[in-house]
């Protein structure tokens, strides 16, 4: 057997409250493409760190070429040939293109326009489309990923790591980047790519990586395997999954929520959401399928109340609420589960039962003679950590000191409840472990079923299949279509995600 | 009129050099709250360095020490500490005071009249300085104030034009990107904690030995925290940064001018005092956005 | 959780000692035996009952200043100008005072002095609140350079029309009898003040952590953006918060002018801010913790005075006791965070190796 090109022996981790790599063995091809496979906190991204140089090992080794390698810093990384693209890119947004690639690349008093015209050759010649005078800020995040890839390739580098690529594309962009790794591995160089979707692994590795709770289960070929058996390492047991079939036909026809032709203009540019109109029912789940960035955040704002339309109207069981505010709203029975729960749905630093407060602070209902009726509300947080499993010593624990699904599940029993009529859920899964995630979606069809009107907002593609019972797909701030969940395919989504129009696309696509 | 002009290019020198340090400082992301405490520093080892001495250069030169000795104790705690920087800063800078007054007192004991030196003299260039209206005002200037006529385009070409300045502004902007660069972020925070702590420390001389040729313990009276400011509403840019100096120098020059007149009713000296205060509020209020560097303020950490 | 409190005590305790073993050593420097003055010190502040009840009239202030602070830091604001608020209701206390001594009964005036005092001290802070609820400007850069206006006022109030009638120094008349603050132990100058700055501290308390306006206030301090996508409105707790923290600056004023000056003189307590920026910071913003750690720089006030007095040593030694006391206070942040995640690491390897 020809001696690999990077080999991990025996790598382990600890953090301060957690064992993030037990003894973790692997090694890597010339003109291979490894996946690295796990749920949400299985140790992936760690392990990568560890090679990129950004953490150190606290036992093991690295080799290269056979020989043993110290990587003590990305510096040395980048030496060695290694170049690691984050999930959350390590750009400059207030830079240009030109500016980012060459940070760190670069020595001396800096000629803008030759490294321009430097980077706009290695971009064509890779064909991508670069203005290398463009503002990060500016780019979307398909392209920014591009940047991150030009400037590994900008250094020369022959093992790339990417962590989960494809989260940010549309179906047709995440076919065109594993194009791009087929062309880069062909031509001698390595890929690892650390992902938890098991389709993306099965068209584009070679070999599998297994990892769960910080540990190596398996290292297969991927000819020599299929998804079950990838699925049942990843998570060590049978799950029975939520499908299409357990639920009941939608019931009740009448309509909850009205958005009528909603237009939301920011100061300059492109409006975020232009001339939408959506009907949710009682009893139904309407999902929005669509690439992040397309509207999706400000459409859960339009409804939960953060922002007010430009043009147009919310109207709730037929009452014109569009000019009422968030605290207004809530009160009205509208819950929000945002994306992102440590900016926008939880405070970190307050207690679990304090956080359940957050939203009914002004209630009469937990006041006692002016003061907090603590007692009522730490019964009332005992009785939700109950009811949705929580792992949490007490009422009292900080938020902080959660798990991210114990912290989302807090965040959904508190929701659930204030959303009487309505609730929003937007990437409610996302980054979770698959436990948490069939909890989540149960109890997600738990308020269907109990006739709540659910707008579901996931770039999961399976999630919005499994749940929805209708679909609308959102494109840089339009509805290209709302359909029964029946009449769509992923190829057809996908080329609704990506811009085409209903007529465009025909029904035998794909 | 030109001795105003002349007085507001001179007043704003020692503004310009702390608001240049912070600029490149808060680039980086360290705010650096000391700077009342460096400059207090600055005027206090200028003074000491200065009289002990009779050579102004010395005097200038242990200022700088000084204030690096000042900086590298903020820049410990906050950049390797990760300590909170306002909370830091304001600590610093109360332990400077006490520091300056109690060690004026050890070297000097309490002198009957007060201790002098011969501050800086203004220093024509020739040829230049003869040009009619700018020459006198801009060419008749302390040894300082050339320096900062070099130091001021100089910063601006470092900050946009070189590698060193890439890395300066992507450090407040993204950290991570630099880490991931192959930078130490740390380092590069330090160094410019450090330089703002040479430069305030010179800006602190100069009220000292460069312009008033004594030593109090009120004499820095919050110039050091107008720097700060000037850095702020000049958004982050040494061009900015030249331009609230000239406006606060210029309301300095008219308060030192109308106190020197005597107290009318209308116009009070109090108001003159509390002039460059005053515009700080309306400029902060009145600007519209600014370029505040991403992570201002945010301590960097790696592992959690 | 037996750990962490130890942790914070011990290291708290031992920041305290440094920092005045600290300025200790610097005596050194005057050729002072620092064990020398430090025993006199401690004898002649705890043998004198005058000296000891000293220590309390010094808190007063210093708690009304370092809750200023410390309440809008609870809502991640910075209120840098808690001396400014201090000086405008120092004048306030002064001119209603003189205004009103001879007309209305004493405890009137005081009563009514000290509404306007709270009144004055929170619009003149309400107005830093307002400018970041509505320009988003800094609050650190507006409050700031409000003290130095504010100082302006009070020096252009003691020049012109607070001027006392002998318009020898900017300075007023003495308030009359009438209008002190009563004395609650005779023999010394603690005034009742001290239990009213006490009470506040309580108060505040009671306000931050069993309301559900304090809740708000907590809320938005610790995630403005979350706070906001609830419901909270963040804008209108940023002009209350400064309000509230510049009425209680404000009171300061009304305590030393009405209770322990009996006048208004120019430059005087020119550092309660700034201790009680320090204090907030010992006391990690707790409005108890503020009780005691106010009570210890009033003690370390009171005996840099002394030994101020003790011929050679100059009583910048306080603001020496302070500074150190306060730096090694942030060491100790660190070394307890440090002692936190060594412990936590600890148990994981144990945990580990079973």
């Amino acid at each position: 057997m020809e001696t690999a090109f990077f080999e991990l022996r025996g790598i382990s981790k600890y953090f301060a409250k957690v064992i993030a790599n037990k003894d973790v063995s692997f090694s890597i091809q010339r003109g291979e493409v490894l996946a690295l496979l796990g749920e949400n906190g299985a140790g992936k991204s760690t392990i990568m760190k560890i090679l990129y140089g950004l953490y150190k090992a606290d036992e093991g080794k690295l080799l290269k070429d056979g020989k043993e390698i110290k990587i003590d810093s990305p510096k040395e990384a980048m030496e060695l040939g290694i170049s690691m693209i984050q999930q959350h890119f390590s750009l400059v947004p207030a830079h240009t293109v030109t500016e980012n690639i060459i940070l760190g690349n670069v020595q001396g008093i800096i000629d803008h326009k030759l490294f321009g015209e430097e980077i706009k050759r290695l971009a064509e010649l890779y064909g991508f489309e670069l203005n290398p005078n463009d503002y990060i800020r500016d780019l979307a995040v398909g392209v920014q990923q591009k940047v991150e890839i030009l400037k590994a390739l900008y250094q020369k580098t022959n093992l790339l790591i990417m962590d989960e690529p494809t989260a940010v594309l549309t179906p047709q962009e995440a076919e065109n980047l594993m194009g791009f790794v087929r062309d880069f591995t062909a031509q001698g160089n390595a890929v690892i790519f650390i992902t938890h979707k098991l389709k993306e692994v099965m068209s584009v590795a070679d070999r599998i990586i297994v990892m769960r709770a910080g540990r190596v289960y398996g290292d297969i070929k991927r000819a020599e395997t299929n998804e079950l058996e990838l699925s049942k390492l990843m998570i060590g047991r049978d799950l029975k999954w939520v499908t299409k079939d357990d639920r009941q036909e939608s019931l009740d026809q009448e309509v909850c929520l009205e958005i009528q032709q909603v237009t939301v203009q920011e100061k300059t540019g492109v409006p975020a959401l232009k001339d939408i109109s959506l009907t949710l029912h009682k009893g139904e789940i309407l999902g929005i399928a669509g690439v992040s960035g397309n509207g999706q955040q400000e459409l859960c704002e339009i409804v939960c109340g953060a922002i007010l339309p430009t043009k147009g109207r919310v109207l709730l069981d037929g009452e014109d609420i569009t000019e009422r505010k968030i605290r207004a709203r809530i009160d009205l029975g509208i819950g929000y589960v945002p994306a992102d729960r440590s900016s926008d749905g939880m405070i970190m630093d307050m207690s679990i039962a304090e956080n359940m407060l957050l939203k009914s602070s002004y209630d009469k209902k937990w006041q006692k003679r002016g003061f907090i009726d603590k007692q009522k509300l730490n019964q009332y947080t005992l009785q939700e950590i109950q009811e949705y499993s929580i792992k949490a010593p007490s009422p009292e624990t900080l938020a902080r000191g959660l798990s991210g699904g114990n912290q989302q599940k807090v965040v959904l029993a508190r929701e659930v409840d204030n959303g009487e009529k309505v609730i929003v859920f937007d990437q409610p899964t996302r980054g979770l472990d698959l436990g948490a995630v069939n909890h989540i979606h149960q109890v997600i069809l738990k308020e269907r079923a109990k006739g709540k009107s659910v707008l579901l907002v996931s770039t999961e593609l399976a999630e919005i299949f499994a749940l929805s019972d209708r679909i609308a797909v959102l494109y840089k701030g339009e509805i290209q279509g709302v359909f029964n969940s029946a009449e769509l395919t992923t190829e057809k989504i996908g080329l609704l995600m990506a811009g085409f129009r209903e007529g465009e696309v025909s029904n035998d696509a794909g | 009129m030109i001795n105003l002009l002349s007085a507001t290019i001179m007043m704003g020198t020692p503004l310009l050099f702390g608001a240049l340090a912070e600029v490149i400082a808060e680039r980086t992301g360290m705010m650096v709250t000391a700077i009342e405490g460096i400059f207090l520093m600055g005027a206090w080892a200028g003074f000491v360095g200065g009289y002990l001495s009779g050579s102004l250069m010395v005097g200038f030169l242990s200022a700088m020490l000084a204030g690096l000795l000042v900086a590298s104790l903020y820049g410990w705690i906050c950049i390797y500490l990760k300590q909170h920087q306002v909370v830091t800063g304001v600590a610093i800078n109360l332990l400077i005071v006490g520091l300056c007054s109690f060690l004026y007192r050890v070297i000097f004991g309490v002198p009957i009249t007060p201790l002098t030196v011969n501050p800086l003299t203004t220093i024509p260039i020739p040829l230049l300085s003869e040009i009619p209206l700018l020459g006198p005002i801009l060419f008749n200037q302390t040894i300082l104030t050339y320096i900062i006529y070099v130091l001021a385009p100089l910063s601006y070409f470092m900050l946009y034009k070189t590698s060193i300045g890439l890395t300066i502004r992507s450090a407040g902007e993204n950290p991570e990107a630099v880490d991931v660069a192959g930078i130490n972020v740390l380092k590069v925070r330090f160094l410019t904690v450090l330089l703002a702590g040479v430069m305030g420390g010179v800006a602190g001389a100069f009220y000292s030995i460069g312009f008033l040729g004594m030593f109090t313990t009120n004499i820095i009276g919050g110039r050091g925290w107008i720097a700060f400011a000037i850095c702020f509403l000049g958004n982050w840019n040494p061009k900015g940064a030249v331009i609230g100096t000239l406006a606060f120098g210029f309301a300095e020059a008219i308060a030192i001018y109308m106190q020197s007149i005597g107290n009318s009713a209308l116009f009070p000296n109090e108001l003159f005092i509390a002039l460059p205060y005053i515009m700080t509020i309306v400029l902060t209020v009145s600007r519209k956005s600014f370029s505040v560097p991403a992570k201002l303020g945010v301590p960097y950490l790696k592992e959690n | 959780m037996q750990a962490k409190l130890r942790d914070l005590l011990i290291t708290n305790i031992l920041a305290i000692v440094l920092g005045i073993a600290a300025s200790g050593l610097m005596l050194l420097f005057l050729g002072k035996n620092p064990l020398n003055a430090y025993s006199v010190l401690i004898t002649s502040v705890v043998r004198d009952g005058y000296t000891f009840a000293d220590i309390f009239v010094k808190a007063t202030p210093l708690m009304f200043t370092a809750l200023a602070f410390a309440f809008t830091y609870k809502a991640n604001l910075y209120n840098i100008g808690a001396q400014g608020q201090f000086y405008i209701g120092a004048v306030i206390a002064a001119a209603g005072s003189l205004l009103l001594q001879n007309i209305l009964p004493g405890w009137l005036v005081l009563i009514i002095t000290l509404l306007l005092t709270i009144v004055g001290g929170g619009l003149w802070g309400a107005f830093v609140g307002f400018v970041k609820a509505r320009y988003n400007s800094n609050e650190f850069l507006v409050s700031m350079m409000s003290t130095y206006v504010a100082l302006a006022i009070m020096n252009y109030s003691l020049r012109t029309f607070l001027m006392e009638t002998k318009a020898e120094y900017p300075q007023t008349d003495a308030l009359a009898a009438s209008v002190w603050l009563p004395r609650i132990i005779p023999g010394t100058r603690l005034h009742i003040g001290f239990v009213l700055a006490v009470l506040a501290c309580v108060g505040v308390w009671i306000l931050l952590y069993k309301t559900t306006l304090g809740y708000r206030i907590r809320a938005v301090g610790y995630n403005a953006g979350a706070a906001e996508m609830s419901g909270i409105n963040a804008k209108k707790l940023y002009i209350l918060a400064f309000f509230i923290s510049g009425a209680l600056a404000g009171v300061a004023g009304f305590t030393e002018v009405n209770g322990v000056q009996h006048m208004l003189v120019q430059g005087f307590n020119p550092d309660l801010g700034a201790a009680g920026i320090g204090i907030a910071i010992l006391a990690n913003g707790n409005p108890i913790g503020i009780i005691f750690a106010a009570i210890l720089f009033g003690a370390l006030k009171v005996g840099g005075t002394i030994m101020g007095q003790m011929s050679g040593i100059p009583s910048s030694i306080i603001e020496l006791m302070q500074g150190f006391v306060m730096v090694f206070v942030i060491l100790s942040y660190f070394v307890r965070t440090w002692l936190e995640n060594n412990r936590e690491k600890r148990k994981l390897q144990r945990a580990v190796a079973k």
